[in-house]
């Protein structure tokens, strides 16, 4: 790791961190679920996701931490809430099923892509956890397209509520791949083999077919994502900040 | 939970060659979240090889006590019936063989 130079090591410590917090809230809200889910079996099904999404979150935050010297721990509960950079899509509230499925299908494939692409980054070590994390993302994928398409074919309100949702979460959900400081130097270096705005073509492809054959709306390609796709917070996610920090805001350095 | 519901009997393999073994069951309206499910309950924590997911209704029970628990004794349908230490201990004798472990009773 130390053969990279300071700019390059920047760049990567700024996507590993987007990426990491990207799993790392989306866990938390989708947490939520449990004990509330719509049936016994699901309520265990979204716990258990959103358990993975936390221990990718800890994978990416152990290789930051290598890569920079810090501590995963730190990194993961020591931010104040302006300190996240995870994407727009999720500073939501996990509001109705509807809502988080939507979230969840918009993330899931948007996530595929990123590490489909990484996979074969020549930052090795990414190269190695994105391989490991397609393994366990390839059931999510089918486990949320699942859910899209009963929700869709689920009855006029359940096919409203996901239309809705996703239409609501559309211009922040191409935040996922909002332009990165530095992201030119880990393309040249070819730490991240593709742009994100490449990235994201792709993704609006794989998802435009996948909400079309649900016979759901496909809302308009829109802008590019803006610049502070990664950076403007809302009141929704600074609550989530001080439940997910209640414990180790509680006793500075506590372990068990 | 919706009257559409069915169950499903989960059978799960420990390791390759074990024989599958009755998990217990899932609730689902089909079988492909009944699947997703027997994942989550009978296989999250990489504890299956291999799991089966079998509507209850495909199912033929038997518990019929008069077919399987009939009156009359039935020791002697069972291999443990038939003494053959001493036949054993004189073979071996014949054979020269070393004692090796009580085979039957």
């Amino acid at each position: 790791m130390s053969d990279l130079d300071r700019e390059t090591r920047d760049a990567l410590a700024e996507l590993l961190l987007s990426m990491a917090d990207d799993e790392f809230v989306l866990g938390f809200w989708d947490s939520e679920w449990t004990g509330i889910a719509p049936i016994l079996e699901e309520d265990v099904a979204m716990s258990s996701v959103s358990q993975d999404e936390i221990g990718h979150a800890k994978a990416l935050y152990e290789l930051l931490a290598e890569l920079t010297g810090d501590d995963a721990d730190r990194i993961a509960f020591g931010r104040p809430p302006e300190g996240y950079r995870h994407a727009a899509l999720m500073n939501h509230a996990r509001t109705d099923w509807a809502f988080s499925i939507a979230r969840r299908f918009l993330y899931e494939h948007a996530d595929a892509v990123r590490l489909e692409s990484l996979a074969g980054s020549s930052f090795q070590p990414l190269a190695d956890l994105a391989v490991k994390m397609r393994r366990e993302e390839t059931y999510h994928i089918l486990h949320f397209d699942l859910w899209l398409r009963r929700l869709a074919e689920g009855g006029d309100d359940s096919h409203a509520r996901l239309a809705a949702a996703i239409e609501r979460l559309w211009p922040d959900a191409q935040a996922v791949f909002a332009p990165l400081a530095g992201e030119a130097c880990l393309v040249s270096a070819r730490i991240l083999p593709e742009s994100l705005e490449a990235l994201r073509a792709r993704w609006l492809e794989v998802v435009g077919t996948r909400l079309a054959a649900a016979h759901l709306p496909v809302p308009r390609e829109g802008a590019r994502p803006e610049a502070d796709g990664r950076t403007r917070r809302t009141d929704e996610f600074g609550w989530l900040h001080g439940e997910f920090t209640t414990v180790s805001g509680s006793e500075a350095g506590a372990t068990w | 939970m919706s009257s559409k519901d069915r169950v499903w009997e989960v059978f799960r393999q420990e390791a390759e060659g074990d024989p599958m073994i009755h998990g217990g069951s899932v609730k689902a309206p089909d079988e492909e979240l009944a699947t997703h499910y027997a994942r989550e309950f009978y296989g999250r924590r990489q504890e299956s090889e291999r799991l089966w997911i079998v509507p209850r209704e495909a199912i033929t029970e038997l518990d019929d006590p008069d077919l399987l628990k009939p009156p009359f004794d039935r020791s002697f349908k069972r291999p443990g019936g038939f003494l053959i230490k001493h036949k054993l201990e004189a073979a071996r004798e014949r054979a020269g063989s070393p004692q090796v472990e009580e085979v039957g009773e």
